[in-house]
């Protein structure tokens, strides 16, 4: 695998230039609401493309050798989660886990009065929170060899924090206290398979299986909303997890449309970790 | 083609699988749309939904559009449904149309279109139980004639496979607009399983076309290329 035939420098200086973009045009979740309702003048459309000008697909396509990794890594990261994560089994020993285990205590007493919509949104901020901070670690890692895997990584970041910022937005305005930490549950399930990560095929099956995750858990959650309009909200973000999936599915060669319609095997329960 | 048309193939193949293995629930979970809590699809939208109101997100406003919403207050989910019937019939005919057009040159590409048809027909079949009597059968004739002239216009097999990007991200964007007219758990979660599938084939399509990345990785889906019934009616 080489990526000397991808256009490093132009994606480089195109980054900065769309950083310098991003923190300008970015002050606040109005921004990240405006680009929601589609306002063409807060679009990250241009800033994304730039990003995934190294994306095409002769360039996926080209790093598609990787060895897929056998076995979901998030398969205990469903349901049965909240049953089996601990506090101890969250404490880790890096500031990271750390942070995500404490973050986890102090919220549980406001989880605990809240209602079923609050409970839902503050589980799906702590799963936006969780994949910006599982893409930090990879794009920190140094196994990321491939300056186009690189730069998705980012977008797919960036994203994710829209998304919890529409979520921890939806926790306030539904009376609830937003979840701000990655979800210490789903951290705890799967720090065994960030500790082993080795290359950068693994990265992308652990980002995979994490946006499988959050794609299958809001759609589990449509119909369970009492305020309907959080149906058509959640599938906002919903949709484009699966859109994520399906990229990083197709540079794994694995199949990009599993099935003709998603299933919710992986779903994480309201309320798992928060 | 930087992808072969060998993993194309078995892409396509794996999918096919996978797709009957799914299969194998959507009896039951159709019976269930008529049986169990489903059955509401069948009758007029309960009072205090969000049929008649704007969908608010935060601060700020995403007004339903006026004809889905209309449109849900006059025929209830079951009009909703049927009406996404016809729109995954018309991608269905679409898809038939485009395989025929002898413009699909690539026998990997043909195999894809052929099982994204396969995938829109379930989902009408889905749709259609869903809508009960309301159902037509029939595919939405004026998004057909839209999506038919301009395969007609088209000149190769990219220009194809772009017209069919964006019938699937305008079937995405219907069922944002979809999920906040309807009112019962199972037509919601119904659409809700479909819309990421169809956002799914936008990526493939988009992928395939050497389409950059912002043309179909958005940071949200929107309602934006919606198709909708003032303007599409089932007839």
């Amino acid at each position: 695998m080489s990526d000397h035939d991808l256009p490093n420098d132009e994606i480089r200086r195109e980054l900065r230039e769309i950083d310098a973009l991003q923190r300008s045009s970015m002050p606040g979740f109005g921004a990240a609401v405006r680009r929601l309702f589609g306002d063409a003048a807060y679009s990250t459309a241009d800033q994304s493309n730039a990003v995934l000008g190294g994306l095409s697909r002769r360039n996926v396509l080209r790093i598609g050798g990787v060895t897929i990794l056998g076995g979901a890594v998030l398969a205990a990261c469903g349901s049965s989660t909240a049953k089996s994560v601990s506090t101890s089994a969250a404490a880790g020993t890096t500031a990271r886990s750390t942070a995500v285990t404490e973050a986890g205590k102090s919220t549980t007493t406001a989880a605990a009065g809240a209602t079923g919509d609050v409970l839902i949104l503050r589980t799906a901020s702590s799963i936006e929170e969780l994949a910006v901070a599982v893409y930090q670690t990879a794009i920190d890692s140094g196994l990321v060899k491939t300056a186009a895997i690189g730069d998705a990584a980012k977008l797919f970041q960036a994203q994710h924090k829209e998304h919890s910022a529409l979520f921890q937005a939806q926790t306030k305005a539904a009376g609830g206290t937003p979840f701000t930490m990655p979800n210490p549950a789903i951290f705890a399930a799967i720090k065994p398979a960030v500790a082993a990560l080795k290359d950068e095929a693994g990265i992308l099956a652990l980002a995979l299986e994490l946006e499988t995750v959050a794609a299958q858990t809001y759609q589990s959650n449509v119909g369970t909303f009492t305020d309907l309009k959080l149906n058509a909200a959640i599938m906002t973000v919903g949709g484009v997890e699966a859109r994520h999936a399906a990229v990083l599915a197709g540079v794994l060669k694995q199949v990009q449309v599993p099935k003709a319609f998603q299933v919710t095997d992986k779903a994480t329960k309201p309320g798992t970790g928060v | 083609m930087d992808i072969t048309e060998a993993h194309l193939r078995s892409l396509t193949k794996e999918v096919d699988e996978q797709h009957r293995d799914g299969m194998a629930h959507l009896p039951e979970q159709i019976a269930e749309l008529h049986r169990g809590e489903g059955r509401r699809l069948l009758a007029p939208p309960r009072p205090g939904t969000l049929i008649g109101t704007s969908l608010v997100v935060g601060a700020l406003t995403l007004p339903l559009a006026a004809a889905m919403r209309a449109y849900a207050a006059d025929s209830g989910d079951g009009g909703v449904a049927a009406f996404a019937e016809s729109v995954e019939l018309a991608a269905v005919e679409a898809y038939k149309a485009a395989a025929g057009s002898g413009k699909v040159t690539t026998p990997a590409v043909l195999e894809a279109a052929t099982m994204f048809a396969g995938h829109h027909a379930e989902h009408a079949a889905a749709f259609g139980a869903a809508a009960g009597s309301a159902a037509t059968k029939k595919p939405n004739p004026k998004l057909l004639d839209a999506v038919a002239g301009q395969l007609k216009g088209a000149a190769d097999q990219a220009a194809i496979l772009k017209i069919a990007f964006d019938l699937e991200n305008a079937a995405a964007a219907t069922y944002v607009f979809a999920l906040g007219a309807l009112t019962s758990k199972a037509a919601l979660q119904l659409t809700a399983s479909i819309l990421p599938v169809e956002a799914q084939h936008a990526v493939v399509l988009g992928t395939v076309l050497g389409l950059p990345g912002t043309a179909y990785l958005p940071s949200f889906e929107t309602a934006t290329a919606a198709v909708t019934p003032d303007k599409f009616p089932i007839g």
